[in-house]
Order: structure tokens, then C-alpha cells, then sequence
């Protein structure tokens, strides 16, 4: 239950933001989530986690399987409730999903009888809003991507990492502030995988938003974040609060540099410490429980 | 067909082969069975030779198209009543979780029943005519069109719905853009049940009411033992029910071309 | 299943009696709703004065149904029996044929298109025919029975066998096993699914296969008996006959459905 303050100060990609004076773009405090709270079992998948997130951060939320990150990330997106705490995104409690919120899955989910393009326009009819306003964006968009010439091809045509290209067009397009990403390569080949990563590094440098990015992937939390929070299981909350102190604009050849893998290495020692640390909660409580049976 | 792997490349020869080796084995067999009836004396009321077929129907095609005519039409309508009244309740049982865990375990089981059975009750209440071989025919076909469009409608994958749900659109909007969209392949797969079952249903009906259509020639040739009639008829019926079968296919085929080629019956991209 | 919409955070731990009054409910709430319905039909019937040839009430099917209970048992004899032996016909021939289908491309390419056809067409119409061929009696309405189920069996174990992991099939014959050897050990298995799939189909065709027989050719059997009650106006006894064959209908379901369990129980579930 470790209560985390504001991180050492990042590079500022953006020199106008200034922490102290503007109210921080996420607050979670005391956030925890129980799964089935009144019956024989409970399962606390997020044990106390608090932390704050100035405007314009990029940050991971780094930790091994299982040890409720994805679940923390649903509820700062207003997905799932929380069993008690609050989080507060733009001066606002979150009380449901918001259109100020973008959330970018593992499974792109692109509709497999639209078009590229129209997937992309998928927001915008949701909203309501007018189609033609937004046709130029997304094509725009696309083309960022890398996806020029592809605009009108079919989800089928395209292959896993083409698709995750078009999810994340589609979470741009409509313009939110906040980014919440929840293992979004996790399920691409290692090749493609550098490949999103390059790519998210590179349109980083265009947008003025603030993210929170879930991996399992220590390397690519270094890589692509300003600050990696890292999680543990039993109790699933946060252990370290890291500020990478890489400057930007980054390359993939930041991955080779001496500096990088010291950082990398620190990560891993804290996450297996944490393992180790449940390990031995466990088995205490399992010591207990059968000296009290005696 | 399931046998065709996705990596088997079909050249031209294959789809040849595909294509010749069933319907020559059809022409086949029925070249074996007119030479069989010629050969063995078969009695022509226990198996008349295809030629006798063949003269039945041209001489006496404007009766047995007279009859097909009811048959096609209590078919097709019997068919529309059914999918509309099933894709309907499917819709209802989408929106309300209350409806749905109240009638949907009990549609399964009605499902249970040999509902043909049923068609006597009908005549009871209907009477000896058209419309009980229609009602009888809806009540068969709406059984699979109802669990197979609720089970599309109600199946959709989950990511899906969580991408609709962070994008705050309302449960109409999900269903309207998502829900009824992938339920499509599984609409159509009950309505290709459906129109098979709907026929099925007005042909029992002709048999036991014996009033018209081809069923009734059926019956009615068999009991006179002109068992060339009755292969006739049955040749008409099979036509027709092919003829509904294949253009529900071909509506399936161009909605689906519509959304998009490769539709995935389970499993989102 | 509707979307689960965000509580208001932080929310309250939710009572007990709440969730476990949800959990109960897919099983209360079908069960209410046919209770209640009968509970209509019945009010409904004696209030309304419906003439009971129209529709008797509940309870008055029920004393039919106690008064009639061994005729009927009789009457449920012969189309049990029927749509039994009808059912293993199909079952043998078809798990047969479509063990031949697998293993021959030749015969796989002439025969399944016409399966498939077969299928599609109405074989009910067949029926008189098979009274033409087999005459008044049982056989013909076995013989039409089995015919009817025979293709769901076929295709439906066909496409089993055929869909079995290429992977698995592989590794038996880079173990050198024969093809019989391969053939018990992972097609068989891996199909049964699907077979069982294909049985439970033929097994509910194959009674309205009976029963259809019976409409047109038969002196015997519930079919007949339905028949007989509906042109005698006496529909409490057509219910009667027909809750019986409900009661007998799901019975061989479930032995189906039983047999499947038993079955996946010795080779394993996967």
C-alpha cells in the first residue's frame, strides 16, 4: 500500500506545462477493486493504488500476468467500477466511459465488414458527429500510420499489425485527451511489435495527450514511457515509481545503450522481488493457517 | 464444403472433378435404374422406370404445376410469417434480460417436442384448409429461426461490446451498429433451416388434410398405386424446396458479400 | 448479455441477498414463467367457458392423461421401438459411410455433394413412397425413419472425421502407427463431438420420421393415436398423447445425451 507523490520531473516535451500550477490530468487514490465483496471468496485484484499523472506524461504500467493492471486501466477508463477509492481524470470523478478518454485494446475488434477507413470513422458515428468533418482526418491518420493504399481494404486483408494500426487511428480520431492502452502489441510478433513501438514513439512526438500504457513488457516500458509505474500480484499494487530519464525524441537504438539496460535490469530485480515478496506472504499465510489448525 | 482446406489450390481440374463426379454419379445412377426397371420386369407400381416419370410429368404438367402452385405459395408465406415472428422474438429477447431467461429456456425446450406432431391439434382448431398447413409450417420453422438468431445476437464477443461501451453508445447503438451485424451468418443459417422445416410442414399438412397441393397428389397417387404420379410429385417438390433452399443461399451470399467476403461465423478481427 | 454500465464510483459492496437472488434467477424465472402460464390457461379455460374441444384446461388434460395412461403406454411401445431400431439403422450406416467418405477422396467427392443435396431436399415427401415399397407395416415407417436420419449422422460424422487436428493425426503416423491404429486412437475421438452432434439431430428426426409414418399408414402407435383423437374432436386426448410423446421424445434425447457422457468419460474429455 505504498501512497506514491509526484515523480521526479520528466524531460517537459512541452515546455508551457508546468506541474505545479495546473491540476494533474489523473488522481486515482486509495483505488481498489474487490471481485465477489460479501461472499465465501473474495478476490482483491487491486489492493490500494494511488498515484497522479500530470498532462502530456506518457506512462506505463508495468507487471507480470494477472496482477491487475488491466483491471486498474478499466476502471481509470470507466469500464468497471471500483470497490472503493476514487479516481479523477480532468477535475472530474470518473463515474463511466467518456469520449475525453480513449482506450485502445489487445484485440483490435475492427469491424470485419468495414473498410479500413470506415473502422477509423467508427467513433464518429457513434458520436453522431458529421462524417465528412472527420473523413480527412482519418485518412490523415491512416496515412501516419504507415497505411497509404490500404484505406479501403478490409480487416481480413490486413495483418496483425496492420490492424492494431487501424485501432490506433481509431482511437485518434475523434481526439481524446487521455490515452489508455491495455497491452495493445502484446499480441503481435516480436518484429511487428519494434515496428508499433517506433511507430507509437514517433507519433508521441505529434500529440499532446496523456497516456497510460499497460505491458507486461519491461523493455517496452522503458522504451516508450516518461515514467513506469511497476505492479506486483498479492497485493496488486504499485511498487516503483520510476522516471526514465531517456530525453526525446527517442529512437529504437535508445535499446542498446548501457544506460537502457541498467534501468531494465533495476525493473526486473524490483518485479521478482515483489514475486518473492507474495511468495513468502503466501506461504505465511499458509504457515499460519496450519498452525492454528493444530 | 469442409473438405476444401484453405491451402488446397483449386485449379481447374479440381473444381472439374467437383463438379462432374456427383452429378455423373447422379446421371449414373438413375441410367442404372432405367436399364434395372427394363431388365428385371420391375413392376412400375413398385418402381416405375424414369422414363414413366418423365411421361407423367409432360403429359400432365399443367395439373401437377396447378398443384405445385399452392405447395410454393403456403411454403414461401409460412416461410416470411416464420422469420419475421422469429427474428422478431430474437430482437426482444436481446433487449431484456428478463424476457430472455424467462422464455429462452423454454424455446429450447419446445424445441424437444416433435412438433409435427402438433398438426392434428391444428386441424381441431383450424379446420381443414390452407391456413392450417401455414400455421402448422410457421410453428416448425420458427423454432430454429428464433434459437439460432438469439444465440447470433445474444453471442457477440465481448471486446466488442467493451469497445462500443468506451465509446459511451447506447445499448441501441450497439445493436445497431454490432450486435444485429454479426448476428447475420446465424439469422440466415436458422433461416436455411427454416425453409427447409416450412416445407416440410405444408407437405405433412397436404397428406393429412388432403385437400390440395403436391402432397395431396402424393397421397392420393399412392393410394391409386400410380406410383409414377407419385414419383412425379416428388420430383416437383424437390425442386421446390432446392429452388427456396438456394435462394436463401443466394441472399445469404450477397448480404454477406455486402459486409464484407469473409464474415467469421465466431471470433472477432 | 447486455453491457455491464460502470457504477457510480466508489460504489457499495453489494448485498448478499441481491447477487445471490441473480444467480438463482435463470433458473426460477423459466420455470415461473411456465407455472404461470399454465396457471392462465387454466383460469382462463374455466372462466371463459372455453369449449373444451377448442382447449381443455390443464387439469382436465391431466385426468385424461391418468384415465388413458396404459393405453397410451401401449401406444408409446411401438413408436418407441420404431423410432428406436430407425435410429440405429442410421447410426451404424451412417457412422459407416462416412468412415468410408473419409478415407476415400473418390468416393468423398461423388458422394457427399449428393449427401448434401439429400439433405436439402424435403424427404418427407418420401414418405408414401416407402408405403408403396414396404407396405402397412412397421418396416416402412423404420425404413423411412432411418432414412431421414441417416444424413445428419453422415455429415455430421464426416465432417468430424475430417476435422480432426491434421497435428495430432501426424505425430500417429510419425509413430508409425497403421492407419486402423490412427484411426481408434485419434480420429474416432476427436470426432465423437461431432458424431454425438449429428446423433441427438437423428435421434428428434427420427421420431418425426415415426410419427409421420404413422399419420399415413398405421393402426398403431401414438402418431396414429394423435390422429384418431383429432378427428374425434377429443383434444384433451390429443394433449394427453401428445404430453406422452413429449415425455418420450425427451426420454430418448437424454439417453442420447447420456450415452454421450458415458462415452466421453472413457476416452476423456477434450
Amino acid at each position: 500500500m505504498i501512497s506514491v507523490g509526484t515523480p521526479l520531473a520528466p524531460a517537459p516535451r512541452e515546455s508551457s506545462m508546468s506541474i505545479a500550477k495546473v491540476r494533474p490530468c489523473l488522481e486515482a487514490s486509495g483505488v481498489r477493486k474487490v471481485y465477489g465483496a460479501g461472499t465465501a471468496a473474495p478476490v482483491e485484484a487491486v489492493s490500494t493504488v494511488s498515484f497522479t499523472v500530470p498532462h502530456g506524461q506518457f506512462v506505463a504500467i508495468l507487471g507480470p500476468s494477472g496482477c491487475g493492471k488491466s483491471t486498474l486501466l478499466m476502471m481509470v477508463g470507466g469500464l468497471e467500477p471500483v470497490s472503493s477509492g476514487i479516481i479523477i481524470v480532468n477535475g472530474e470523478p470518473m463515474t463511466g466511459p467518456r469520449t475525453s478518454i480513449g482506450i485502445m485494446f489487445q484485440d483490435p475488434t475492427l469491424l470485419p465488414w468495414k473498410s479500413a477507413l470506415d473502422n477509423v470513422l467508427f467513433p464518429v458515428r457513434v458520436l453522431k458527429r458529421s462524417i465528412s468533418d472527420y473523413r480527412e482526418a482519418a485518412w490523415g491518420l491512416l496515412q501516419q500510420v504507415g497505411l497509404h493504399g490500404f484505406e479501403h481494404k478490409r480487416p481480413h486483408e490486413l495483418s496483425g499489425g496492420m490492424r492494431q494500426r487501424v485501432a490506433i487511428c481509431r482511437t485518434l480520431v475523434y481526439d481524446p485527451e487521455v490515452l489508455l492502452m491495455d497491452e495493445p502489441f502484446s499480441a503481435l510478433d516480436a518484429i511487428s511489435r519494434d515496428e508499433m513501438n517506433e511507430l507509437l514513439l514517433d507519433l508521441w512526438q505529434q500529440l499532446t495527450k496523456t497516456a497510460l500504457f499497460v505491458t507486461h513488457s519491461i523493455r517496452e516500458a522503458v522504451l516508450l514511457a516518461d515514467r513506469v509505474l511497476v505492479m506486483t500480484k498479492r497485493p496488486a499494487t504499485i511498487v516503483e515509481d520510476l522516471a526514465v530519464p531517456f530525453a526525446r525524441p527517442r529512437s529504437m537504438a535508445l535499446g542498446e545503450s548501457r544506460e537502457f539496460n541498467e534501468i531494465c535490469r533495476h525493473l526486473r530485480e524490483r518485479i521478482e522481488e515483489g514475486h518473492d515478496r507474495s511468495q513468502a506472504l503466501r506461504l505465511g499465510a499458509t504457515a499460519r493457517r496450519r498452525e492454528q489448525a493444530t | 464444403m469442409a473438405f476444401l482446406d484453405a491451402g488446397e489450390a483449386v485449379g481447374n481440374g479440381r473444381v472439374l472433378r467437383l463438379v462432374l463426379l456427383p452429378v455423373g454419379f447422379a446421371l449414373a445412377a438413375i441410367a442404372i435404374w432405367q436399364i434395372l426397371c427394363q431388365a428385371l420386369h420391375i413392376p412400375p407400381v413398385l418402381l416405375p422406370p424414369p422414363s414413366d416419370v418423365w411421361t407423367v410429368l409432360r403429359d400432365n404438367y399443367a395439373i401437377l404445376f396447378g398443384e405445385a402452385l399452392p405447395t410454393l405459395n403456403e411454403s414461401i408465406a409460412s416461410f416470411v410469417v416464420a422469420s419475421l415472428l422469429g427474428v422478431g422474438l430474437a430482437i426482444s429477447l436481446t433487449f431484456s434480460a428478463w424476457v430472455r431467461e424467462a422464455l429462452y429456456p423454454n424455446i429450447i425446450m419446445f424445441q424437444l417436442i416433435p412438433k409435427i406432431a402438433l398438426a392434428p391439434l391444428f386441424i381441431v382448431w383450424l379446420g381443414v384448409g390452407e391456413t392450417t398447413s401455414i400455421v402448422v409450417a410457421v410453428f416448425i420453422a420458427f423454432f430454429p429461426i428464433v434459437v439460432s438468431s438469439a444465440t447470433g445476437l445474444v453471442s457477440t464477443k465481448p471486446e466488442v461490446l467493451r469497445l462500443c461501451q468506451s465509446l459511451t453508445a447506447s445499448e441501441w447503438q450497439a445493436f445497431r451498429m454490432v450486435r444485429f451485424p454479426y448476428a447475420v451468418p446465424y439469422i440466415f443459417a436458422g433461416m436455411k433451416v427454416g425453409v427447409t422445416m416450412a416445407m416440410i410442414g405444408v407437405v405433412v399438412g397436404e397428406f393429412i388434410t388432403a385437400q390440395h397441393g403436391l402432397g395431396y397428389i402424393i397421397m392420393f397417387a399412392a393410394g391409386a398405386s400410380e406410383t409414377a404420379t407419385v414419383l412425379a410429385a416428388i420430383a416437383l417438390l424437390c425442386v421446390i424446396g432446392l429452388g427456396l433452399y438456394g435462394i436463401v443461399g443466394l441472399a445469404e451470399w450477397l448480404v454477406l458479400r455486402f459486409y464484407g467476403g469473409e464474415m467469421p461465423i465466431s471470433g472477432v478481427i | 448479455m447486455s453491457v455491464e454500465i460502470p457504477a457510480v464510483a466508489p460504489s457499495r459492496s453489494v448485498p448478499a441477498i441481491g447477487s445471490s437472488l441473480r444467480r438463482v434467477r435463470p433458473v426460477v424465472l423459466p420455470i415461473a414463467t411456465a407455472a404461470a402460464t399454465l396457471l392462465l390457461w387454466q383460469f382462463a379455460a374455466v372462466r371463459l367457458q372455453i369449449s373444451a374441444v377448442i382447449l381443455p384446461a390443464p387439469v382436465e388434460i391431466a385426468h385424461e392423461l391418468w384415465r388413458a395412461l396404459p393405453v397410451l403406454i401401449s401406444q408409446a411401445g411401438p413408436t418407441a421401438l420404431d423410432t428406436l431400431l430407425a435410429f440405429a439403422v442410421a447410426a451404424v450406416l451412417g457412422v459407416g459411410l462416412a468412415v468410408v467418405i473419409t478415407y476415400s477422396p473418390l468416393l468423398r467427392d461423388t458422394l457427399y455433394p449428393n449427401l448434401v443435396f439429400f439433405q436439402l431436399v424435403p424427404k418427407v415427401a418420401l414418405a408414401p413412397l416407402f408405403v408403396i415399397w414396404l407396405g402397412f407395416g412397421s418396416t416402412s415407417r423404420v425404413a423411412f425413419a432411418a432414412f431421414i436420419c441417416f444424413f445428419p449422422v453422415v455429415i455430421a460424422a464426416a465432417a468430424g472425421f475430417a476435422g480432426t487436428d491434421p497435428a495430432a493425426l501426424q505425430l500417429c503416423r510419425s509413430l508409425t502407427a497403421s492407419e486402423w491404429r490412427c484411426f481408434m486412437l485419434v480420429r474416432f475421438p476427436f470426432a465423437l463431438p461431432a458424431i454425438f452432434s449429428g446423433f441427438k439431430v437423428a435421434m428428434t428426426m427420427a421420431v418425426v420420421g415415426v410419427i409421420i409414418g404413422e399419420f399415413i399408414s398405421s393402426q398403431a402407435g401414438l402418431g396414429h393415436y394423435i390422429l384418431n383423437a383429432g378427428s374425434r374432436l377429443n383434444t384433451a386426448d390429443v394433449f394427453a398423447a401428445l404430453g406422452v410423446l413429449c415425455a418420450l421424445g425427451v426420454g430418448l434425447y437424454g439417453a442420447v445425451a447420456l450415452a454421450e457422457l458415458g462415452i466421453r468419460r472413457v476416452y476423456g474429455r477434450h
